[in-house]
């Protein structure tokens, strides 16, 4: 733990509410309407934060303890990366399995919060969710076993920092396919197109915006914040993928990560403004595809 | 061994205590828990003292009978084993005592106390045993009484079908396994493991045959991919705390052999550990694959044994594929999380086994689809149910993720390795998925058994189940969670029967494993950062919704004005899209039509392949029946016909030399 670990996971959990703000607002420049402003979810959050809250009568103690759960494990999975490039807040052999699993552990607690409702149309949402994350966590792990393969680390302190950029000139063109596999993972992670649509009013259609149909008031904040939290997350590992900073002083590695942020949602926004989104029988085929991606880039390495 | 063998002996007097004194049922289950808890910590002395680091002991036992002396003792692999089967055998049986207590009329009750009593000792005989036949004296004794309890229900026609298949499987294994020590012994002085280990370089092939028939032999007891046909049915027809011993123990005692074996016979060759690897695999992903498929709770965590022996395969075949390579890291690293997930897969299968069973009694049906919102009916039970789910879905901060997180070390370090070990690596994203559609299973079980509301009266019916059978689960849910907080305490233990198995002296030495046990503190430390934080997140919740008007209505039902329970997403229907997008290995049976939906399970392995492979074997046998018919004529005949068939062969043949 350094300061600058610190001062940069700070930084991060600040900036996580703008990123779908920003994508959203290039999906509207895109398609040429004026959008709602980028920090709209800053006011959002606030909004829900001074709110009462509305329970089912179905709900027990599972539907309130899962919002916070999920902001907890996505911030613990936060602090094992090393956002400024160099180290994370806390990090150790093998913890590639714990940020993966702690992931795991926020989506398990928002399905379950999904089913304590006995609404059908939340069940439906926490199948999907489940049976998307089931073709997504693969594909993951893929992901991070190159990374090992790459760097023959085994903590993403370790494999995202310096030894990543000296893997560079050798493994290129094996990163570049984890950066873009780990990009479509991030699209089914956090819910967009071509995936899921947040922007859709059918509730038949939506996978994650379904789940989270009873939730109000400052737990929906919490819901809110932690799939901005997880865009920031996914964002960053690849911003630290793609464009490894760790050679740079500790506010210049800050700012190429916040930069790059702001880049990866500009990204998603682009996605969404030029594709449709798949039909639901079609997603487990473009996740398989990612995960094959990240697959040959492994082989890649082994030969 | 004297404190080792007084403990077994407290625990069969417990047995024959809750039969001699059945006329005074308090006095009876009072004794047998006493002495069945006494017997399991006298019994467990002896273990802990060699897993703290105290010398091998063993006792020998001159008898009468070929193949030499009955040797017991407690190596660290031993050691451990023995631990776990008397800790999580003793929770089972005093579980039993209140599960079983409402059927003393009509069933033979303290019968059954005494078969597990008997069950027990023999696990604890199989994991001690230092020769072959003392060894496979009590694996006999063992699967005999495992039968007998399967079939504890025996008026009902799945009890008694299941009870059949297992025993013919089981007696297969135990087959493969006569000729394995038959094979070895026969170069070897006597039939004790010391023996048989010394002649272990001299076996043919690199003891291919021994391998391969312990892996048949073991693995049918084990329940892995595709010998695992005989558990599903086993586990479900047994009542509930059998239920309990056979996933948490019996079917370790396969994986307990297989470590054996290979600590006797040293590195096995690399095309061992592959196939070992790629039956973890398929154990795994298939295992859970048909869990999801599942309506009946009691099935579905059967299939879950079968998921979890694969993940113990993962390490096992990692263990072999680092000895086969001479990584003695990753060789170190795969047995001890192979050892590790034995012992929390026997604590929180246990104890789903036990909800299951809870609520089983209160509800009277296993049918997933017919429950609901048990959670605050039952809330204890729920409680329990949901610390084991997470457990063996491996999330933080239970004792699941821990185990899968060294096998996930085993197969990560391979990655960084040398030559085609390095291709092992890929098993880390088939641990994934595993993990992953364990998740997807388990959302499906809680959410639709314990949350939402009831779907038919039974479930609506449904009362907390009283403390006899609590305890034992409140007990083996701290337990999931210690482990999973201290996991320190457990990991030196494990390594230390890893080191063994993996002929690694001084395993603290090797790099990676001193690094591995630094990261595991970092686990510890993650696990009380993660409940810390979660704690002083919902304190903050609290304290601010303490002054926002907080209101109670309805779940939102899009509009829709009159929901009713029925209306619920089922399991069916939860598992439905995954079960499709893998139909071709699910072996589901689909029936769709405008307004239903219904799935079918079937056990692809047995009513697919084995039932219709015998039944085709049985039309062909049927062909040969008409030269029996029974009339002695007919024979005397065949007799003749033989004999002046035999008298032209000689005739033939010409004068003999």
């Amino acid at each position: 733990m350094t300061v600058s670990s610190v001062a940069t996971l700070a930084a991060v959990l600040s900036v996580a509410p703008a990123l779908p703000g920003l994508a959203n607002r290039t999906k509207s420049f895109l398609t040429g309407r004026r959008g709602a402003p980028v920090l709209q979810l800053y006011s959002d959050l606030a909004k829900l934060a001074r709110k009462g809250a509305v329970y089912s009568g179905t709900t027990t103690s599972v539907f309130r303890v899962a919002p916070v759960l999920a902001v907890v494990s996505t911030l613990l999975a936060a602090c094992l990366l090393p956002l400024d490039g160099r180290e994370p807040v806390a990090g150790f052999t093998g913890d590639i399995v714990l940020f993966a699993a702690l992931l795991a552990l926020g989506r398990f607690a928002v399905v379950l919060a999904a089913l304590d409702t006995g609404s059908s149309f939340e069940g439906m949402g926490a199948s999907r969710e489940v049976t998307f994350a089931a073709f997504a966590e693969p594909g993951l792990f893929l992901c991070l076993l190159v990374l090992v393969l790459a760097t023959g680390r085994l903590s993403l302190g370790g494999m995202l920092a310096a030894p990543l950029a000296n893997a560079w000139p050798t493994a290129a063109p094996s990163l570049v396919m984890v950066g873009i596999s780990l990009f479509v993972l991030m699209l089914a992670e956090t819910s967009r197109v071509p995936v899921d649509d947040p922007a859709t009013h059918l509730e038949l259609t939506m996978i994650h915006e379904v789940m989270v149909l009873d939730h109000s008031g400052p737990d929906l904040a919490l819901i809110l914040y932690g799939g901005a939290l997880k865009l920031a997350l996914f964002g960053s590992l690849v911003v630290g993928v793609l464009v490894p900073h760790s050679a740079l002083d500790a506010p210049a590695g800050g700012a190429v990560l916040v930069v790059g942020l702001l880049g990866v949602a500009a990204g998603v926004g682009v996605v969404e403004s030029v594709m449709a989104r798949l039909r639901l029988d079609r997603v487990p085929q473009f996740l398989i595809t990612a995960s094959a991606l990240a697959g040959f880039a492994a082989i890649l390495l082994l030969g | 061994m004297a404190f080792f063998f007084a403990g077994l002996a407290l625990i069969l007097a417990g047995g024959f205590v809750a039969v001699l004194a059945r006329r005074a049922p308090p006095v009876a289950d009072h004794l047998f828990v006493v002495l069945v808890g006494l017997g399991s910590v006298v019994g467990a002395v002896p273990a802990l003292r060699v897993l703290a680091g105290g010398g091998v002991v063993s006792v020998s036992v001159a008898v009468a009978l070929p193949g030499g002396p009955w040797v017991f003792g407690l190596d660290p692999l031993s050691a451990f084993f023995v631990l776990v089967f008397l800790g999580v055998g003793a929770a089972s049986a005093m579980y039993g005592v209140a599960y079983l207590g409402a059927e003393r009329g009509h069933r033979p009750v303290a019968l059954a106390h005494l078969l597990v009593a008997m069950l027990i000792v023999s696990l604890a005989l199989v994991a001690a045993a230092q020769a072959a036949v003392a060894f496979l004296v009590a694996w006999e004794v063992m699967a005999i009484v495992a039968y007998l309890l399967v079939v504890f229900e025996s008026e009902r026609a799945e009890a008694r079908r299941a009870g059949l298949i297992y025993l013919v499987a089981t007696h297969t294994g135990t087959l493969a396994l006569f000729v394995l020590f038959a094979t070895w012994g026969v170069r070897a002085s006597d039939l004790t493991f010391a023996s048989l280990a010394a002649v272990a370089p001299a076996l043919p092939y690199g003891g291919a045959a021994v391998l391969v028939l312990g892996l048949v032999g073991f693995g049918v007891k084990a329940g892995l991919v595709p010998l695992h046909f005989w558990l599903p049915g086993a586990h479900a027809a047994s009542p509930s705390h059998v239920s309990a011993l056979m996933s948490g123990l019996v079917i370790k005692t396969g994986i307990y052999g297989l470590l054996r074996l290979v600590s006797l016979l040293g590195a096995p060759p690399a095309w061992w550990g592959w196939a070992v690897l790629a039956l973890g695999l398929a154990s795994g992903v298939l295992g859970v694959l048909w869990a999801l498929a599942q309506h009946d709770l009691k099935r579905l965590l059967a299939y879950h044994s079968v998921e979890n022996i694969g993940i113990i395969l993962l390490g096992l075949g990692m263990g072999a594929l680092g000895g086969a390579y001479h990584v003695p890291v990753v060789a170190v690293l795969g047995y001890t999380g192979a050892v590790l997930h034995v012992m929390n897969h026997a604590v929180f299968k246990s104890l789903l086994f036990l909800g299951a069973g809870s609520v089983a009694r209160a509800t009277g049906t296993r049918q997933i689809d017919r429950l609901g919102g048990l959670s605050r009916l039952m809330p204890v039970t729920w409680l329990t149910f949901l610390v084991a789910s997470a457990a063996i879905v491996g999330l933080p901060p239970l004792n699941g993720f821990v185990s899968e997180w060294v096998v996930f070390q085993a197969l990560l370090r391979a990655g960084v390795a040398q030559g085609p070990l390095r291709l092992a690596v890929f098993g880390a994203a088939g641990l994934g998925l595993i993990g992953a559609l364990a998740l997807a299973c388990f959302a499906k079980v809680d959410g639709v058994v314990f949350l939402g509301r009831a779907r038919e009266a039974e479930a609506a019916a449904a009362r907390e189940v009283g403390a006899g059978m609590l305890v034992p689960m409140i007990a083996l849910a701290l337990a999931c969670v210690l482990i999973g907080v201290a996991p320190v305490l457990v990991c030196g233990p494990a390594l230390r029967a890893g080191g063994l198995v993996a002929g690694v002296g001084g395993i603290s030495g090797l790099a990676g494993v001193a690094e591995t046990v630094v990261a595991v503190r970092w686990i510890a430390g993650s696990a009380v950062a993660l409940i810390a934080a979660l704690g002083l997140g919902l304190l903050l919740r609290a304290a601010i919704l303490r002054r926002r008007p907080v209101a109670v209505d309805e779940t939102w039902g899009c509009g829709y004005a009159v929901p009713n329970v029925r209306m619920q997403y089922t399991a069916s229907s939860f598992a439905a899209p995954l079960v499709e997008a893998y139909a071709p290995l699910a072996g589901v049976h689909v029936e769709r039509s405008a307004t239903s939906y219904a799935t079918h399970a079937r056990d692809p392995v047995l009513e697919l392949a084995l039932l219709r492979s015998w039944g085709r074997l049985r039309t062909l046998a049927g062909r040969l029946r008409p030269i029996q018919r029974g009339r002695l004529h007919v024979y005397l005949l065949y007799v003749v016909a033989t004999v002046i068939a035999l008298l032209v062969y000689l005739a033939a043949a010409g004068p003999a030399r």
